[in-house]
Parts: C-alpha cells; structure tokens; sequence
C-alpha cells in the first residue's frame, strides 16, 4: 500500500474524529510529560546548582549544617545558617592562603509594588569581581546605605538609579527591634543568570548597620540633658529619646558608628578564593585542624553534589510512578484501539469487500495510532519545554 | 461471461448451504437475482466478486478460474474487475464524496490514482448530479446521492461485472427509479455484466433475464464448507 495514501486516509480519519483523537494525543502528552518535565528540570537545575558550586571554590562558616551553609554561601535564600564573625574572614586572610569575601545575609528588603521582599546581601567590592558581576545602569556601590539592584528584581519592583528601598524589621512586633534602613539605590546588576539577579547588594558595613550594629544619631556632647541619663568627661550615656538616623546622607554619614570590635561582627559565611590548589589544600587543612572548634571549611561542590544524589534518589520514585501511569496508559489505549476497531467493523468489512487486504487495514490502524502518538511525543515535550522555561524558577524557590 | 458449475459453498458453524449446478451470464446482460431471505444471493454474488473463498466448483469469469486465484488475486481482480454497490451504500463516513468515489485507489495498488482517475471520479459526479457536492462529507447527503456516490465508486474503474445487493431496498419508489437508470445506462455505456440482488418485482422489467433462487433452493445436496470467512 502506498504510504500517501494511509497517512492521507489516516489525516481524514482522525480530523474526522477529532474529539477521541484529540482525547488520546492528551492521555499519551500527559503520561509522557511528567518523565520529560522531571527531566528536562532535574538537568537544568543540575546544571545551575554544580555551575554555581564549581564557581565557588570554598566556603567558610559556623560549625552546624554543611548543607544549609554551602546553599546559604551560594543562594543566600535560604535557611541561614549559625552565624560565624569577621574574624573568620581576617583568619583566612591572615594566612595568605586565599582572599576571604564575607557574605551576610540575615535581613530582607521590603516588599515593593506587591512584590515580596528580596534578601539583602552585606558584602564587600571582592564580591562583584568575584562572581563578574557588572552594573548596567548607575553606579556601584560607594558609600554607606547605597545598594545595587540584580536586575530580575529591578524589573519584578520596577527598581532603578535614584530609587530608595527599606530594609524590613525581622519581627515587626518588637518595638525595641532595629529601625529599617532606607537604602538608596544607585545601581542596577547585569543579568548575570544566577541568584546574584534576585537580591539586594549592599556593602557589609550597611549590612551591620541594618542589624543595630552601627547607627547614627544626633551629637550627644551637643545634646540637651532631657535626652542624657549621664554626662562625664570620659562617657555620655543617651535615653532612649535619642533616635537614631533611618537614612544615611551625605550630612549625617559622619555621625554613623559602629560599637565593638569588628573582629565580633556577624557575617553569616565567607567565601574564600584560594590562590592556587596547593593553597586551597593548606586552607582545608587548617579548618580540619586548627580550626575545627570554631569554624568549618565546605567545599560547595561536595555538598551540591550529596544533595543531588538525594534529589536524584526522589527522581527514581517520579520515573517509576511515570512507568505504572505509562502502564495504565498503554492499557487504556489497547482497549480505546480494540473497541475503536469494533466501532469500524462496517468501514473495515467496506474496505475489504472492495479489495483491501487485512495487511492494509493493519496499516491504516497503525498509521492513525502511530500518528496519534507522535503527536502525543510532540505535545509532551513541547509541554516540558514550556514547563522548564515558566516553571523553572519556581521550581527553584521550592527548593531553596 | 460468468460461468457457474457445480458451486457449492456453506459457512461454517452454518445449517445454510448453496449449491448450483449450472448458470451462465452473458457478458454486458443485465439480470435481476431475485428469491426468498436466506437463499444465498448475497453470497453468490459475494463468491463471483472473490470475497468469499470458492471451495468446491468452479466460478469462471471472462475464463478466469476465480477458484484458482490466491487471496491477493482475487483482491485484485475485484478491484480491477468488479463493482460493488451495496443496501446501505456502505460509504466511509469520514470521507468526502470524491474520496469515497476514489477509494478504490486509495485501498490497494491495483488502481492507479493519478488525474485520469480524478477527472473519471469528477465525471461519474457529474453525471450523477452530485457536481456541487463533491468536498462534502457523505454524512451531509440523503440516501439517494449517497446511493448514487456508491455506484460512481463501483463504476470508477470501469469494471467487467457489477455486482449490487439491493441498491434500491433502503430508497423510496422515486429515488429507486433514478438509481437504477443511473446504475443500468452506466453499465450498458461501458458493456458491463451486472448482477443486481432485489426483492422489488416492480423492477423486474429493466433486466435482461431473471435469476430466481427458487430453483436452487434444495436440502438434500451436503456442501462444502468454507474454512475461514472474514467476519
């Protein structure tokens, strides 16, 4: 039989019956989609996740969850882990081993035209070159309460150069909690496909004074005594009726302090860039030793790649769910193929007594179902694709 | 010619049997098969088409034994030489009217769809007033064109032997009469054998000759069974 023929008589048949085409091609699209989507996703984000982890050759921390320190260190949304100090950052700098990037990251922005606050991220200049990241619009940062903008959350807050955003308390119901910072932003990120396009960069000294840590207020020495509990030569001591400043401007920046050494200042892990592998090996070695007590050395890839193993265990149960639906599937479509031939026995036995052989019907069955599952293939991975471009990020924010 | 001798044929698991001794058919005659429900009309002219196996006699036509002939060959010659037309037309529903009428062509290699064979399809229409009607569904026409789309596709292949199994059964007095001048000009402009089944005796007249089943009608002779009947 000619081929042109069964796929013309095949295209009449199924146009013809559309409705229980269409109703097949969606049962096969379906059961075949959710393997292709878990697929096509798990790879992507395999790719992202090991991406971002080969790029960042260490991270320092708290003693505790490696997971959430390692996941802490590269996407900052996460749950933060326990709080190291600056002095970790001075250790690693100390021994000439690698450059120390401190990252902190304990409070968010908040929300801004309807969209959910994003993290802040404390850090330092490194941090840009580092991870090549480069403004596309505006400035820098430069000096105390300026912030760059990734782009992705430029665009959701509809952000840009000359804007301000407020940092949000970590609990709105403490009275006595920190004041929120009005942060001006001064420059907006370049894509840069990775989860520095979803947060908030300010340098880690803004950060310290979003966590209370540095303020600035009124002079005290000038001050009346209704706002001084007690005034010596050496101390002054305010009431609570001094407030501190909200907003760092050019006339109040030199009023802003921090109390304490910055060596006990919190930052929440530090990514250390080893100068070559020898080095990396030496700074390993150290938090195996003697550091042990006080700090950890993760090496992000390690970690990502434990919690692959994990996720692609959860993938194993989602291939053999697919397999038990495909089955079914397979099931139901035998029986819609057999009771479908009972319902054309009259077009079956026409075609026959004109001269059709039982081979040629065979085909032109065929050729109808073979038909209905490319377009079923073509369905799904369109389906999946689709899926990996919308669903992506949110599967993402799922995860992390 | 078709010649018959000693058919005899039963399906199986069947108390019915057929059995004629002797028929001749003159090429490009016209005759009416008539006789009781149940005879074997349908089936003889299913044996002459080649549909149903012939396994004990002999079934010639134009001298070619049909008893001879493969399944594949009988295939053949039945899209090459014979025309089928049937009591409930038997269309493909999912078809338009011109591809049912190019069927044939589309079924098997042994017609040929090419633009002769599409002007022929268009031309049957035509002369069966069904011009306007050529890239509607089947499921849109009344019984008589539909009966009408039928016999264009049984003529397209300008067959020997037109075999009909109550055309007119399903089609009131009026639409009966158009079918079978339709049916019984066609066939005479091209000389075709025709063999048409009908219990309307009014009819009876249009044929060259009458076909009753009566006469083979018997209870006594045993027939061969056919092994495998495509059901």
């Amino acid at each position: 039989m000619n081929w042109r023929h069964a796929l013309y008589l095949a295209v009449r048949s199924l146009t013809w019956y559309r409705g229980r085409a269409a109703t097949i091609v969606l049962c096969l699209a379906l059961t075949l989609w959710l393997p292709v989507t878990v697929r096509l996703l798990l790879n992507q984000f395999r790719e992202d996740i090991i991406a971002r982890a080969v790029a960042t050759p260490l991270i320092v921390g708290a003693r505790g969850s490696r997971i959430d320190l390692a996941l802490h260190g590269l996407y900052f949304d996460s749950v933060s882990p326990d709080q190291t100090t600056m002095a970790e950052a001075d250790y690693i700098q100390n021994t000439g081993f690698a450059t120390p990037i401190p990252v902190h990251v304990q409070y968010r922005t908040q929300s801004v035209n309807h969209v959910t606050g994003v993290p802040i991220v404390g850090t330092t200049i490194e941090y840009f070159e580092f991870r090549q990241l480069g403004v596309a619009r505006g400035l820098g940062l430069s000096m105390l309460g300026d912030c760059v903008v990734g782009c992705d959350v430029a665009a959701r807050m509809q952000l840009g150069p000359g804007d301000c955003i407020l940092s949000a308390p970590q609990n709105a119901f403490n009275l006595a909690g920190n004041y929120p910072l009005k942060m001006n932003v001064v420059g907006v990120l370049a894509p840069s496909h990775s989860p520095d396009d979803n947060v908030v960069f300010v340098d880690i000294k803004t950060a310290w004074i979003i966590d209370g840590i540095g303020h600035g207020h009124q002079a005290l020495k000038d001050a009346e005594d209704g706002v001084l509990l007690e005034k010596t030569d050496t101390n002054v001591t305010a009431s609570a009726a001094v407030l501190p400043f909200t907003e760092i401007t050019a006339d109040n920046i030199d009023s802003f302090h921090f109390h304490g050494d910055e060596d006990t200042f919190p930052v929440s892990a530090v990514i250390a860039q080893p100068s070559d592998r020898k080095s990396r090996t030496l700074l390993l070695g150290r938090y195996l030793t003697e550091r042990r007590d006080f700090a950890q050395c993760v090496k992000p890839t390690e970690v990502v790649q434990d919690l692959l193993n994990i996720v692609f265990r959860v993938e194993r149960l989602v291939w053999l769910s697919s397999l038990l639906s495909a089955t079914v599937t397979a099931l139901l479509l035998a029986l819609v193929l057999s009771l479908s031939v009972r319902l054309r026995a009259v077009e079956i036995r026409t075609m026959h007594k004109l001269g059709c052989s039982r081979w040629t019907i065979a085909v032109l069955i065929s050729t109808e179902f073979l038909m209905m599952c490319a377009a079923g293939i073509v369905v799904a991975v369109a389906g999946a694709w689709l899926a990996s471009v919308v669903a992506a990020d949110g599967l993402k924010s799922l995860l992390f | 010619m078709i010649e018959i001798q000693q058919l005899k044929f039963c399906y199986p698991r069947s108390s019915f049997h057929l059995h004629i001794s002797e028929l001749e058919i003159e090429t490009a005659s016209v005759s009416a098969v008539v006789g009781p429900s149940g005879s074997g009309k349908t089936t003889l002219l299913h044996l002459v088409a080649g549909i149903l196996p012939i396994v004990s006699g002999k079934v010639l036509v134009d001298g070619t034994d049909l008893a001879a002939l493969s399944d594949a060959e009988r295939r053949k010659f039945r899209l090459q030489q014979v025309g089928l037309v049937f009591q409930d037309f038997e269309l493909i529903d999912y078809l338009s009217v011109s591809d049912n009428v190019l069927l044939p062509c589309r079924i098997g290699d042994a017609v040929t769809l090419d633009s002769a064979t599409r002007k022929r399809a268009e031309h049957l229409l035509e002369q069966s007033g069904l011009a306007d009607h050529l890239r509607k569904p089947v499921t849109n026409l009344s019984q008589g064109e539909k009966q009408r789309v039928a016999i264009c596709r049984a003529l397209l292949t300008r067959p020997a032997i037109l075999l009909a199994d109550e055309p007119t059964g399903n089609l009131d007095p009026a639409t009966s009469d158009q079918i079978l001048e339709l049916m019984l000009s066609s066939a005479r402009e091209n000389d075709t054998t025709v063999m048409m089944v009908t219990h309307d005796h009014s009819l009876l007249n249009r044929f060259d000759r009458v076909i009753d089943f009566e006469q083979f009608l018997t209870t006594s002779e045993p027939a061969s069974c056919a092994e495998e009947v495509w059901e």
